[in-house]
């Protein structure tokens, strides 16, 4: 192996473990409310955020009308969303400017219902897409799929989702809302790494 | 870029890859209640331990203190087989500083638990991130610091809404009372060891 073939392999792993960095730092931003560190996250060729059923916001423009409003909005304590960035599988393009991931995100939250409060789980499926902009990397485009939000009590087979929560001021209507038990698998945006199919 | 550069950018890479398996190896040791292993992954000069409420640990001797004599209960024969303590540890964000010595992992940890409570089992759920520092000797990555902050530590049956914390813990013996405990619904943030990668701020 020459130096430059050794520099390309060298840096695809950067290039992974730098995406793996941005999918888990978004994480920790969102846990914690802080929102506008979360935007700063997306590239400004940023290409869609779409989260559950709340529907489809296109461009760095439709992440701020996202997100912004919530920045800066203070939250009670008993409020929380804890979202476990697990499994990342990250496929960088040939010409190392895109990538793909995949992850899993179990999580533990606590939210107003109504007039109440409820303690829940969710679990679901990202299906990321990223760009490198002068040697950094961004998000380019989020899509988090929902299995399940349920009931800490009652658990996901009794109730699979506990409410629809469509936002009225999205670009587009989800594209893919199809809570358990639909059997729906997100698609993979990998190749199968033996068969190559 | 020049050989130097390149092994620089390879070694970079190894560290936050050692390190990661450093931290989970800790993760499948606590669970099999290996404490001897786990005392061996501290640095001899280790700083710190501060686990919970427990407080803080200094030196190896604390690390020893904190692991084989009170979590493992030395002299307390081997746990029952029904009480275990699985920790996943999720999310390992690694900074390695500029020097390759030393290093920053900020980690979030899902546990299923089962333990006694006065006469009775009980099982349970916690939450928790790491805060951690790691140092780099004679070419190995060791813990030198490990802080855990725990979310919420509640029954299975009722949840963190319900019941956040299932009772206090503070080690009569520690060195010094915890610096950080501020469980579910405080609202506390663990702070971040790292800049945000896109503003520096």
């Amino acid at each position: 192996m020459n130096l430059e073939e050794l520099e390309k392999q060298v840096t695809l792993q950067e290039d992974i473990q730098e995406i793996e960095h941005l999918q888990k730092l978004y994480g920790y931003y969102f846990d914690n409310g802080m929102y506008q560190e979360v935007i700063d996250l997306f590239s400004e060729n940023t290409e869609s955020v779409e989260i559950t059923d709340h529907g489809v916001f296109r461009g760095k423009e439709g992440l701020i009308k996202m997100y912004g409003g919530m920045i800066g909005m203070p939250r009670p304590g008993w409020m929380f969303f804890e979202v476990m960035q697990s499994q990342g599988v990250i496929e960088v393009a040939p010409d190392g400017k895109t990538a793909t991931g995949r992850w899993y995100t179990p999580s533990f939250e606590c939210r107003p219902f109504g007039g109440t409060k409820k303690q829940t789980w969710q679990f679901g499926v990202y299906d990321n897409e990223y760009i490198k902009e002068n040697g950094k990397w961004y998000f380019k485009k989020l899509h988090w799929n929902l299995t399940y939000w349920t009931s800490f009590e009652r658990g996901f087979l009794k109730v699979p989702r506990l409410s629809d929560t469509p936002f009225p001021h999205a670009d587009a209507p989800a594209t893919a809302y199809h809570p358990y038990p639909s059997g729906y698998h997100v698609p993979y945006p990998f190749k199968h790494p033996v068969t190559g199919e | 870029m020049n050989l130097e550069e390149l092994e620089k950018q390879v070694q970079l890479q190894e560290d936050i890859q050692e390190i990661e398996h450093l931290q989970r190896t800790y993760g499948y040791y606590f669970d099999n209640n290996m404490w001897a292993e786990i005392l061996d992954l501290f640095s001899d000069n280790a700083e710190s331990v501060e686990i919970v409420d427990h407080g803080v640990f200094y030196g190896k001797k604390g690390v020893e203190r904190v692991y084989v004599d009170m979590i493992g209960g030395k002299g307390r024969g081997p746990s029952p087989t029904w009480m275990q303590f699985i920790v996943m540890q999720i999310g390992a964000v690694i900074d390695v500083s500029p020097d390759g010595k030393t290093a920053k992992g900020r980690w979030q940890t899902w546990l299923c638990e089962a333990k006694p409570y006065g006469a009775y089992p009980r099982q349970e759920w916690l939450h928790g991130y790491y805060e951690n520092k790691y140092v780099k000797e004679d070419g190995r990555w060791k813990f030198s610091l490990l802080h855990w902050n725990n979310t919420f530590c509640s029954p299975f049956e009722d949840g963190w809404m319900n019941l956040p914390l299932m009772g206090w813990m503070p080690a009569p013996d520690a060195d010094a009372p915890p610096t950080a405990f501020h469980p579910y619904p405080s609202g506390y943030h663990v702070p971040y060891h790292y800049k945000h990668p896109i503003t520096g701020e």
